[in-house]
């Protein structure tokens, strides 16, 4: 059994990707960015442009593609290329060209000659935290500043100074992005007013509706197609190359390629905030928290868009103390947009939070486990809502026992020239649901399909529905096929937020439960072949269930029997009113060891382990890939990738040289286990999600096994061998 | 120009730009889309191919310059099923998003094929070729499987 239907087609090259829908008489598209961080597009001369060789067309802010405004239903008002002078950050698309070939589009681009009337850049966030604005933390309710307080407290200043032990630190994290391996592409076909386009993203359905939008056409004559998808992390809500490529194609009347390269994707897209974050923990000295306060700075665009929310997705619920007091603030910036990315807020809030809590440990003498311990919540603070479901000492307990954490000493060890220390942390991330739609057919022929909008960018959420579909009709998994990437397919199992496994999951299961409901229906209709009886189903068969003298029937010998080639159905879940009764969360423990090389400093990472309580898991083999692979998100945002900016506001770290991801040799061996406790509270699948935990708390375990290494304290990511040096 | 290319068995003539690369040879001109193009600029490895039976970054070679037969993650797998590299990679679920896959393949074929079995080697050799998922110990895994599949298969033989 293979944990992914998709992957025969994924290790033989027939996987279909997005630019791998190769469509004779396409033409290809190469945008063209700007080169100044702020100012207006003066003149674009591309009169050379138009004379090169294959030239088809050039769109320009004047001469531009028509376009009109879309207000998505998952971001707000979309940002339309193309549509005014306006240049706001470096590497703006400010042009498209589109010919024959892929090699006259880029040449061409070349030749573009723009002027710009070029105004003062704000590109460094250091100089801008002086002038922060309050910000709403990105995808919440919540106020920006809001603080919890006990009886008598008349400010968390007092409850601080009352504390036996404080720590106050601030750390910085490197805004990212997420740089997945297939850059944004689309491949756009019009045929009789209606368009086709292939592109890799995380919910068909929506970015068709975006698209529809935009380009002024009824939502059903858009169709977005991605049966597989080369990554996302939440990077591919949107599609620029879309748009472009669908308007382009419609004028020119012909099919339109149009793909980011790596460089452009640093800017074209959407990066993950950098932040600053300063924390003040006060505890008593048996190391009860009696004040917890995370004040969160974030960088983002001159319109105050996307905000990372590092202290609300991290200390507003994690630990019991007694008092509170978060806030979030903005820097507007002249630097590219910034967006969700895989653990918006908790990853790198993560970082600070569970560096401070390792750091108030050693002030305090504790273990740092003991003093995570110490500090467990049985509901977020000021909150009555239990959570759901919480085993995170349990995870801790295990983990420490298989990580052999008690022959971990406070000033680590040696081994040889290799200085050798023990970290750990905390992860937490929200359990959440989305409103979903599953469809389920039964097929004549004994089989089934499972059917959903959503996407597959590799988080196996295939698998699941196949799993899920298979259990709910209670028939073997190789009669069930599962679909996903098709706008056309039912609305559900976008693939955001780690939800798609509780949402379209508990969708299935509803759809399926339907669907053999109707199935009982016609068995037992007067067509029927079991007319007039009380029937049952089990193990994908129909029976009497009042007597023997009946033999079972197959669903297909149902189908069969009544002329029928399918019977099918969707079913729909969402949020409800479980969400007043608790709090949902997957938590986990976090564990790293790390050797820093006593004279060269160089850091490996020797050691990871994660312990993780993620209610039940649907697939063991795929479920652990994923958090694997987002705990090696955890260790490349301690040691590796970080976005640079030149103090123009240019992206210096534009490439995968210089934007510095983990390769095979940056990673040991991963061990990755589950406490499964089923959480049906949250929905009747009983799993919670799990694509983003992985990475959450991670960055902290690595920095803080650093610490227990070599005794210093690194409190900005990446970390990097110069920051070792002055020991 | 025109050109011929052995790609996976098959002589193929194309009428191309001089500047046009392996990748984009395969990719666009005949359709052979399992190398990808990931950054086009030779760090990421989602375009390794085998020309001559060695590993390639096909996104780096101009195709006119190719003169020696070249395979691609199509040409690994028969009608008698899948390569045993590609089999492994299935089977210690060596890959999540899959775009890097084809390239990774390629060179877990070349490093199977040279007998590199040590973790810490294979760790090594896979090194050109990034995998944003992180699968990278599953596809140590899947290296080491194939690796000790193929010698057993000689072995036998």
């Amino acid at each position: 059994m293979i944990a992914r239907p998709d992957a025969p087609l994924k290790v033989t090259g027939s996987a279909t990707y997005a630019l791998d829908n190769v469509i004779d008489g396409a033409a290809h598209g190469f945008l063209l960015l700007s080169t100044v961080a702020h100012g207006e597009v003066a003149s674009m001369d591309v009169g050379a442009v138009r004379s090169a060789p294959g030239v088809l067309g050039v769109y320009t802010p004047f001469e531009p593609l028509t376009l009109h405004p879309v207000n998505s239903p998952l971001l707000g008002p979309m940002w339309l290329p193309l549509q005014d002078t306006n240049v706001t950050f470096h590497g703006q698309p400010i042009g498209f060209v589109v010919a024959e070939t892929f090699e006259q589009a880029r040449d061409a681009a070349g030749l573009v000659e723009v002027t710009y009337d070029e105004r003062p850049a704000a590109t460094s966030f250091a100089d801008g935290l002086a002038s922060a604005v309050d910000a709403q933390p990105a995808a919440s309710e919540a106020p920006p500043s809001l603080s919890v307080l006990a009886d008598g407290v008349a400010s968390i200043e007092d409850a601080l100074e009352a504390s036996d032990v404080t720590i106050d630190a601030t750390y910085e994290t490197a805004a990212q992005n997420h740089a997945a391996m297939e850059p944004h592409s689309a491949v756009a076909v019009w045929a009789g007013g209606e368009l086709t386009v292939y592109t890799g993203n995380q919910a068909s359905h929506l970015v068709a509706s975006d698209l529809a939008g935009g380009l002024g056409l009824p939502a059903d004559a858009v169709r977005v197609v991605n049966p597989v998808v080369g990554g996302a992390f939440g990077g591919k809500a949107t599609s620029m190359p879309a748009v472009l490529a669908a308007a382009a194609a419609r004028e020119l009347g012909r099919p339109v390629r149009a793909a980011l390269t790596r460089e452009q994707v640093f800017t074209a897209t959407a990066n993950r905030p950098a932040t600053v974050q300063r924390i003040t923990l006060g505890a008593r000295g048996n190391g009860a928290l009696v004040a917890v306060r995370h004040d969160s700075w974030s960088s983002t665009t001159p319109d105050l868009g996307f905000v990372e929310p590092t202290s609300h997705g991290t200390s507003r619920e994690w630990y019991r103390t007694e008092n509170l007091e978060i806030s979030q603030k903005a820097v507007p910036l002249n630097i590219p947009p910034a967006t969700f990315m895989r653990a918006p807020g908790e990853g790198p809030g993560s970082f600070a939070l569970e560096s401070a809590i390792d750091e108030l440990a050693a002030s305090l003498g504790m273990d740092p486990i003991a003093l995570r311990t110490r500090n467990n919540s049985a509901a977020p603070p000021g909150k009555d809502l239990q959570w759901s479901g919480k085993h995170l000492d349990e995870c801790f307990e295990i983990g420490a026992a298989r990580f052999g954490w008690a022959q971990r000493s406070p000033g680590g060890r040696v081994d040889g020239d290799w200085l050798v220390g023990m970290g750990t942390a905390t992860a937490m991330f929200p359990g959440l649901r989305f409103p979903a739609t599953v469809g389920v057919t039964l097929h004549a022929d004994d089989t089934a399909t499972v059917a959903a909008s959503g996407a597959d960018p590799g988080t196996g959420l295939l698998g699941v529905l196949g799993i899920v579909a298979a259990e709910s009709l209670d028939v073997d998994r190789d009669r069930v096929t599962p679909l996903l990437g098709d706008s056309r397919l039912p609305p559900g199992g976008l693939s955001g937020g780690s939800t798609a496994t509780a949402s379209a999951g508990s969708a299935t299961m509803v759809a399926a439960s339907t669907v053999i409901e109707q199935l009982l229906t016609l068995a037992a209709s007067p067509d029927g072949p079991f007319r007039d009886r009380e029937v049952g189903y089990a193990h994908g068969r129909v029976y009497a269930l009042d007597g023997a003298d009946r033999a079972p029937m197959t669903f297909g010998e149902v189908l069969r029997s009544t002329g029928r080639d399918t019977l099918g159905t969707t079913g729909t879940t969402a949020p409800g009113e479980e969400t007043t009764k608790h709090s949902f969360g997957s938590w986990g423990a976090q564990f790293c060891e790390v050797r820093v090389h006593r004279l060269t400093r160089e850091i490996r990472v020797s050691r990871l382990l994660g312990v993780f309580d993620a209610g039940r898991i649907i697939n063991p083999q795929a479920a652990r890939s994923q958090l694997m692979g987002g705990m090696i998100w955890g260790v490349s945002a301690a040691l590796h990738e970080g976005i640079e900016f030149d103090a123009d506001g240019r992206v210096a770290t534009r490439d995968l040289a210089d934007y510095l991801l983990p390769v095979n040799a940056d990673i040991p061996d991963v061990d990755v286990r589950f406490v499964e406790h089923p959480d049906t509270l949250l929905s009747d699948l009983g799993a919670r999600g799990l694509g983003e935990i992985g990475l959450v708390g991670m960055a902290a375990a690595v920095a803080n096994a650093v610490h227990n290494a070599t005794g210093v304290r690194v409190r900005r990511i990446p970390i990097r061998l110069e920051d070792l040096l002055d020991v | 120009m025109d050109i011929a290319l052995q790609i996976n068995g098959t002589t193929e003539h194309l009428d191309i730009a001089p500047g046009v690369t392996l990748l984009d040879a395969l990719r666009e001109h005949l359709g052979i889309t399992g190398p990808k193009k990931g950054c086009d600029r030779g760090q990421c490895g989602a375009c390794t191919v085998h020309i001559g039976g060695r590993t390639a970054l096909s996104c780096l070679t101009l195709a006119a310059t190719v003169r020696d037969p070249v395979t691609t993650v199509e040409g690994l797998s028969t009608s008698d099923g899948l390569h045993p590299v590609q089999q492994a990679f299935a089977d210690q679920d060596a890959l999540q998003c899959g775009f890097c896959t084809p390239g990774q393949i390629m060179s877990a074929v070349a490093a199977a094929a040279q007998g590199i079995d040590d973790p810490d080697e294979v760790r090594e050799f896979m090194s050109g070729n990034l995998c944003r998922c992180s699968a990278y110990p599953n596809i140590v895994a899947a290296v080491r499987r194939a690796g000790a599949e193929e010698r057993r298969t000689d072995a036998t033989v």
